[in-house]
Protein backbone atom coordinates (compact mmCIF):
# COMPACT_ATOMS: atom_id res chain seq x y z
CA UNK A 1 0.00 0.00 0.00
CA UNK A 2 1.15 3.30 -0.59
CA UNK A 3 1.01 6.07 2.25
CA UNK A 4 -2.63 7.29 1.27
CA UNK A 5 -4.36 3.96 1.13
CA UNK A 6 -2.48 3.00 3.89
CA UNK A 7 -4.03 6.39 6.15
CA UNK A 8 -7.07 5.00 4.50
CA UNK A 9 -7.06 1.30 5.93
CA UNK A 10 -6.22 2.95 9.31
CA UNK A 11 -9.50 4.80 9.21
CA UNK A 12 -11.49 2.21 8.04
CA UNK A 13 -9.94 -0.53 11.05
CA UNK A 14 -10.95 2.15 13.18
CA UNK A 15 -14.58 2.90 12.10
CA UNK A 16 -13.75 6.36 11.02
CA UNK A 17 -16.38 6.80 8.56
CA UNK A 18 -17.23 10.62 8.78
CA UNK A 19 -14.60 12.75 7.02
CA UNK A 20 -14.52 16.52 7.03
CA UNK A 21 -11.95 18.42 5.41
CA UNK A 22 -10.76 21.76 3.36
CA UNK A 23 -9.19 20.45 0.10
CA UNK A 24 -5.40 20.39 -0.20
CA UNK A 25 -3.74 19.47 -3.16
CA UNK A 26 -0.65 17.71 -1.51
CA UNK A 27 -3.16 15.28 0.43
CA UNK A 28 -6.02 14.78 -2.53
CA UNK A 29 -4.59 11.68 -2.73
CA UNK A 30 -6.02 10.50 0.04
CA UNK A 31 -9.09 12.53 0.11
CA UNK A 32 -9.94 11.89 -3.49
CA UNK A 33 -9.55 7.89 -2.17
CA UNK A 34 -12.24 8.80 0.86
CA UNK A 35 -14.63 10.28 -1.47
CA UNK A 36 -14.69 7.62 -3.87
CA UNK A 37 -15.46 4.82 -1.05
CA UNK A 38 -18.63 4.30 -0.17
CA UNK A 39 -17.93 3.48 3.38
CA UNK A 40 -17.25 7.19 4.06
CA UNK A 41 -18.89 10.26 3.78
CA UNK A 42 -16.63 13.20 2.65
CA UNK A 43 -17.91 16.45 4.07
CA UNK A 44 -16.54 19.98 2.19
CA UNK A 45 -16.16 22.33 4.64
CA UNK A 46 -15.74 25.73 3.80
CA UNK A 47 -12.97 26.36 6.73
CA UNK A 48 -10.85 24.27 9.30
CA UNK A 49 -12.76 25.02 12.18
CA UNK A 50 -16.08 24.49 10.72
CA UNK A 51 -14.41 21.03 9.86
CA UNK A 52 -13.97 20.45 13.38
CA UNK A 53 -17.15 21.23 14.43
CA UNK A 54 -19.02 18.46 11.86
CA UNK A 55 -17.07 16.00 13.30
CA UNK A 56 -17.56 16.73 16.83
CA UNK A 57 -20.96 16.86 16.05
CA UNK A 58 -20.63 12.70 14.20
CA UNK A 59 -19.03 11.58 17.39
CA UNK A 60 -21.80 13.08 19.70
CA UNK A 61 -24.01 10.83 18.16
CA UNK A 62 -21.95 7.68 18.10
CA UNK A 63 -19.80 7.76 14.49
CA UNK A 64 -16.06 8.21 14.58
CA UNK A 65 -14.31 10.86 12.40
CA UNK A 66 -11.32 12.35 11.47
CA UNK A 67 -10.50 15.98 9.63
CA UNK A 68 -7.81 16.78 7.35
CA UNK A 69 -5.96 19.84 6.66
CA UNK A 70 -2.95 22.04 5.59
CA UNK A 71 -1.09 23.73 8.69
CA UNK A 72 -2.82 27.02 7.36
CA UNK A 73 -5.63 25.66 8.04
CA UNK A 74 -4.93 24.27 11.39
CA UNK A 75 -4.33 28.07 12.39
CA UNK A 76 -7.97 28.92 11.74
CA UNK A 77 -9.02 25.85 14.32
CA UNK A 78 -6.91 26.27 17.01
CA UNK A 79 -10.34 27.53 18.68
CA UNK A 80 -12.53 24.87 17.85
CA UNK A 81 -9.81 22.55 19.24
CA UNK A 82 -9.11 25.03 22.45
CA UNK A 83 -12.48 25.37 23.58
CA UNK A 84 -14.54 22.15 22.11
CA UNK A 85 -12.18 19.08 21.90
CA UNK A 86 -10.12 19.54 24.40
CA UNK A 87 -12.65 20.31 26.99
CA UNK A 88 -14.94 17.60 25.52
CA UNK A 89 -12.62 15.25 25.53
CA UNK A 90 -13.41 13.91 22.02
CA UNK A 91 -10.86 12.29 19.81
CA UNK A 92 -10.70 13.24 16.64
CA UNK A 93 -7.24 12.39 14.20
CA UNK A 94 -6.18 15.19 12.23
CA UNK A 95 -4.37 15.01 9.10
CA UNK A 96 -2.07 17.94 8.68
CA UNK A 97 -0.64 18.83 5.51
CA UNK A 98 2.77 20.21 7.20
CA UNK A 99 4.05 23.04 5.27
CA UNK A 100 7.10 25.20 5.57
CA UNK A 101 9.89 22.48 5.69
CA UNK A 102 12.15 21.42 3.01
CA UNK A 103 11.11 22.28 -0.71
CA UNK A 104 8.21 24.53 0.54
CA UNK A 105 8.90 27.66 -2.11
CA UNK A 106 5.93 30.28 -0.46
CA UNK A 107 6.89 32.03 2.17
CA UNK A 108 3.69 32.81 3.30
CA UNK A 109 3.58 29.37 4.43
CA UNK A 110 6.52 28.88 6.44
CA UNK A 111 5.64 30.70 9.84
CA UNK A 112 2.46 29.26 9.99
CA UNK A 113 3.95 25.73 8.90
CA UNK A 114 6.75 25.89 11.40
CA UNK A 115 4.68 26.90 14.04
CA UNK A 116 2.26 24.03 14.05
CA UNK A 117 3.59 21.54 16.07
CA UNK A 118 4.54 23.98 18.70
CA UNK A 119 1.08 25.24 18.84
CA UNK A 120 -0.21 21.39 19.08
CA UNK A 121 2.90 21.11 22.04
CA UNK A 122 1.39 23.96 23.29
CA UNK A 123 -2.32 22.51 23.99
CA UNK A 124 -0.70 19.02 24.98
CA UNK A 125 -2.00 17.39 21.81
CA UNK A 126 -0.11 14.38 21.02
CA UNK A 127 1.29 14.91 17.22
CA UNK A 128 3.15 12.40 14.93
CA UNK A 129 5.38 13.86 11.84
CA UNK A 130 5.26 11.58 8.61
CA UNK A 131 8.46 12.25 6.24
CA UNK A 132 8.57 8.52 4.52
CA UNK A 133 6.09 5.39 4.19
CA UNK A 134 8.46 3.29 6.77
CA UNK A 135 6.63 1.94 9.56
CA UNK A 136 4.06 4.39 8.59
CA UNK A 137 0.93 1.77 8.96
CA UNK A 138 2.08 0.94 12.56
CA UNK A 139 2.77 4.62 12.98
CA UNK A 140 -1.47 5.90 11.63
CA UNK A 141 -2.63 3.08 13.68
CA UNK A 142 -1.13 3.26 16.89
CA UNK A 143 -1.61 7.43 16.22
CA UNK A 144 -5.64 6.43 16.18
CA UNK A 145 -5.51 4.15 18.97
CA UNK A 146 -3.86 6.82 21.19
CA UNK A 147 -6.02 9.65 20.24
CA UNK A 148 -9.24 6.82 21.11
CA UNK A 149 -7.70 5.69 24.71
CA UNK A 150 -7.08 9.42 25.19
CA UNK A 151 -9.99 10.59 24.18
CA UNK A 152 -8.17 13.48 22.82
CA UNK A 153 -7.20 14.98 19.18
CA UNK A 154 -3.72 13.91 17.61
CA UNK A 155 -2.65 14.79 15.12
CA UNK A 156 -0.94 13.16 12.25
CA UNK A 157 1.46 15.70 10.27
CA UNK A 158 2.35 14.63 6.65
CA UNK A 159 5.51 16.52 5.29
CA UNK A 160 6.25 17.04 1.87
CA UNK A 161 8.83 14.67 1.98
CA UNK A 162 6.20 11.75 2.58
CA UNK A 163 3.49 13.39 -0.31
CA UNK A 164 5.74 14.90 -2.83
CA UNK A 165 4.23 18.62 -1.98
CA UNK A 166 2.06 20.88 -3.51
CA UNK A 167 2.87 21.54 -7.32
CA UNK A 168 4.24 24.98 -7.54
CA UNK B 1 -40.69 37.10 21.81
CA UNK B 2 -38.03 36.05 24.32
CA UNK B 3 -35.50 33.39 23.81
CA UNK B 4 -36.43 31.89 26.83
CA UNK B 5 -40.35 31.57 26.05
CA UNK B 6 -39.56 30.62 22.50
CA UNK B 7 -36.87 27.83 24.04
CA UNK B 8 -38.99 26.53 26.07
CA UNK B 9 -41.70 25.61 23.13
CA UNK B 10 -39.00 24.43 21.31
CA UNK B 11 -38.26 21.73 23.87
CA UNK B 12 -41.94 21.39 24.31
CA UNK B 13 -42.29 20.49 20.32
CA UNK B 14 -38.80 18.61 20.37
CA UNK B 15 -40.01 15.21 21.60
CA UNK B 16 -36.66 12.85 21.90
CA UNK B 17 -34.53 14.85 18.85
CA UNK B 18 -31.36 16.40 19.77
CA UNK B 19 -30.66 20.03 20.40
CA UNK B 20 -27.41 21.43 19.84
CA UNK B 21 -27.41 24.85 22.03
CA UNK B 22 -25.08 28.15 20.72
CA UNK B 23 -23.05 28.81 23.64
CA UNK B 24 -23.65 31.40 26.28
CA UNK B 25 -27.79 32.51 26.85
CA UNK B 26 -28.87 29.62 24.43
CA UNK B 27 -26.79 26.92 26.44
CA UNK B 28 -28.00 28.21 29.46
CA UNK B 29 -31.97 28.90 28.63
CA UNK B 30 -31.94 25.36 26.96
CA UNK B 31 -30.24 24.11 30.43
CA UNK B 32 -33.30 26.12 32.14
CA UNK B 33 -35.98 24.66 30.12
CA UNK B 34 -35.49 21.63 31.26
CA UNK B 35 -32.06 19.33 30.81
CA UNK B 36 -32.10 16.44 28.78
CA UNK B 37 -29.67 13.68 27.90
CA UNK B 38 -30.05 15.18 24.51
CA UNK B 39 -29.60 18.53 25.08
CA UNK B 40 -25.41 19.25 23.61
CA UNK B 41 -24.84 22.67 25.25
CA UNK B 42 -21.76 24.41 23.96
CA UNK B 43 -19.63 26.70 26.29
CA UNK B 44 -17.47 27.64 23.79
CA UNK B 45 -16.26 27.57 19.85
CA UNK B 46 -18.00 30.28 19.03
CA UNK B 47 -19.76 30.12 15.47
CA UNK B 48 -19.84 26.07 15.15
CA UNK B 49 -23.28 25.15 16.86
CA UNK B 50 -24.91 24.32 13.63
CA UNK B 51 -21.37 23.01 12.30
CA UNK B 52 -21.69 20.53 15.33
CA UNK B 53 -25.38 19.60 14.33
CA UNK B 54 -24.74 19.57 10.60
CA UNK B 55 -22.22 16.95 11.52
CA UNK B 56 -24.72 15.19 13.30
CA UNK B 57 -27.29 15.06 10.76
CA UNK B 58 -25.48 13.66 8.26
CA UNK B 59 -24.61 10.82 11.15
CA UNK B 60 -28.07 9.83 11.81
CA UNK B 61 -31.55 9.58 10.57
CA UNK B 62 -32.94 11.05 13.69
CA UNK B 63 -33.96 14.78 13.34
CA UNK B 64 -31.20 17.28 14.82
CA UNK B 65 -32.39 20.78 15.97
CA UNK B 66 -29.63 23.64 15.97
CA UNK B 67 -30.53 26.47 18.44
CA UNK B 68 -28.18 29.23 16.97
CA UNK B 69 -26.94 32.92 17.34
CA UNK B 70 -27.00 35.73 14.50
CA UNK B 71 -23.33 37.39 16.37
CA UNK B 72 -22.36 33.60 16.46
CA UNK B 73 -23.17 32.40 13.10
CA UNK B 74 -22.07 35.51 11.26
CA UNK B 75 -18.59 34.21 12.50
CA UNK B 76 -18.89 30.98 10.65
CA UNK B 77 -21.32 32.12 7.60
CA UNK B 78 -19.44 29.25 5.48
CA UNK B 79 -21.39 26.42 7.19
CA UNK B 80 -24.87 27.56 5.74
CA UNK B 81 -23.45 27.21 2.47
CA UNK B 82 -22.10 23.44 3.90
CA UNK B 83 -25.16 22.89 5.04
CA UNK B 84 -27.07 24.24 1.85
CA UNK B 85 -24.57 21.61 -0.31
CA UNK B 86 -24.75 18.56 1.90
CA UNK B 87 -28.40 19.31 2.14
CA UNK B 88 -29.60 16.77 5.41
CA UNK B 89 -33.02 16.39 5.49
CA UNK B 90 -33.19 16.02 9.30
CA UNK B 91 -31.25 19.72 10.04
CA UNK B 92 -33.62 22.28 11.53
CA UNK B 93 -31.42 25.51 11.81
CA UNK B 94 -33.05 27.90 14.34
CA UNK B 95 -31.31 31.25 14.40
CA UNK B 96 -32.12 33.47 17.80
CA UNK B 97 -31.62 36.91 15.88
CA UNK B 98 -31.28 39.69 18.48
CA UNK B 99 -29.34 41.90 16.07
CA UNK B 100 -26.78 42.70 18.56
CA UNK B 101 -24.05 40.40 20.82
CA UNK B 102 -25.94 41.01 23.46
CA UNK B 103 -23.21 38.95 25.75
CA UNK B 104 -20.53 41.60 25.00
CA UNK B 105 -22.11 44.88 25.63
CA UNK B 106 -24.94 44.70 23.58
CA UNK B 107 -23.39 46.03 20.42
CA UNK B 108 -25.56 45.77 17.06
CA UNK B 109 -24.70 42.81 14.92
CA UNK B 110 -25.16 42.95 11.25
CA UNK B 111 -28.38 42.00 11.05
CA UNK B 112 -29.04 44.92 12.98
CA UNK B 113 -27.61 46.93 9.78
CA UNK B 114 -29.33 45.04 6.59
CA UNK B 115 -27.62 41.38 6.50
CA UNK B 116 -30.77 39.06 6.57
CA UNK B 117 -29.45 35.70 7.34
CA UNK B 118 -32.51 33.52 5.70
CA UNK B 119 -31.76 35.30 2.59
CA UNK B 120 -28.36 33.75 3.13
CA UNK B 121 -29.81 30.42 3.72
CA UNK B 122 -31.82 30.83 0.49
CA UNK B 123 -28.80 31.88 -1.58
CA UNK B 124 -27.10 28.65 -0.44
CA UNK B 125 -29.46 26.34 -1.60
CA UNK B 126 -31.52 25.45 1.77
CA UNK B 127 -34.68 24.62 0.43
CA UNK B 128 -36.98 25.74 3.52
CA UNK B 129 -36.68 29.30 5.21
CA UNK B 130 -38.47 31.44 7.15
CA UNK B 131 -38.26 34.44 9.59
CA UNK B 132 -40.44 34.49 12.43
CA UNK B 133 -41.17 37.29 15.44
CA UNK B 134 -43.75 35.58 17.54
CA UNK B 135 -44.30 32.48 19.45
CA UNK B 136 -47.43 31.76 17.59
CA UNK B 137 -45.67 32.23 14.26
CA UNK B 138 -42.13 29.90 15.49
CA UNK B 139 -44.89 27.23 16.52
CA UNK B 140 -46.33 27.06 13.57
CA UNK B 141 -43.36 27.00 11.23
CA UNK B 142 -41.66 24.70 13.34
CA UNK B 143 -44.22 22.36 13.36
CA UNK B 144 -44.19 22.34 9.98
CA UNK B 145 -40.19 21.77 10.13
CA UNK B 146 -40.52 18.86 12.09
CA UNK B 147 -43.29 17.04 9.54
CA UNK B 148 -41.77 18.15 5.99
CA UNK B 149 -38.06 16.94 4.66
CA UNK B 150 -35.16 20.05 5.50
CA UNK B 151 -32.57 21.31 5.46
CA UNK B 152 -34.69 23.70 7.59
CA UNK B 153 -33.59 27.24 8.38
CA UNK B 154 -35.48 29.41 10.82
CA UNK B 155 -34.66 32.57 11.90
CA UNK B 156 -36.36 33.81 14.97
CA UNK B 157 -36.12 37.71 15.74
CA UNK B 158 -36.06 38.06 19.73
CA UNK B 159 -35.80 40.68 22.69
CA UNK B 160 -32.90 40.55 24.53
CA UNK B 161 -34.05 40.41 28.54
CA UNK B 162 -31.86 39.61 31.47
CA UNK B 163 -29.87 37.03 31.86
CA UNK B 164 -30.53 33.56 33.64
CA UNK B 165 -27.68 31.76 35.63
CA UNK B 166 -25.26 30.60 33.86
CA UNK B 167 -26.11 26.60 33.53
CA UNK B 168 -23.42 23.82 34.87
CA UNK B 169 -20.25 23.89 32.86
CA UNK B 170 -19.97 20.35 31.84
CA UNK B 171 -18.64 19.79 28.06
CA UNK B 172 -17.68 16.02 28.33
CA UNK B 173 -20.32 15.23 30.54
CA UNK B 174 -22.69 16.99 27.63
CA UNK B 175 -21.27 14.72 24.75
CA UNK B 176 -20.97 11.43 26.38
CA UNK B 177 -24.30 11.73 27.86
CA UNK B 178 -25.56 12.29 23.96
CA UNK B 179 -23.50 9.62 22.46
CA UNK B 180 -24.59 7.47 24.86
CA UNK B 181 -28.42 8.40 24.48
CA UNK B 182 -27.47 7.49 20.87
CA UNK B 183 -25.49 4.27 20.86
CA UNK B 184 -27.14 2.98 23.42
CA UNK B 185 -30.42 2.42 20.79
Amino acid sequence: MNWAETIVQALKDWDTSLIAYVPDISIDRVTSLIEADPFFHLVSASREEEAIGIAVGGYAVGRNAAVFMQSSGFGNSVNALASLCIPARTPIPLFINLRGGPGEFNIAQVAMGRSTRPILDLLGLVHFTLEDEYKMDRIVDGALKLCHSNRQPVAICMTQLLHGGKIA
Amino acid sequence: MLRFDATKLIVSLAGDRAIVANLGPSTDELWHAGHRDKNFYTYGSMGLCSSIALGMAVSTDEQIISLDGDGSLLMNMGTIATIGREQPRNLIVVVWDNEEWGQTGHQPSHTAKGTDLAKVAESCSIPHTATVSDLEELASVFRTALEEEGPWFIVAKIEEAGYMPVAPIEPELTIYRMRDSFMGQ
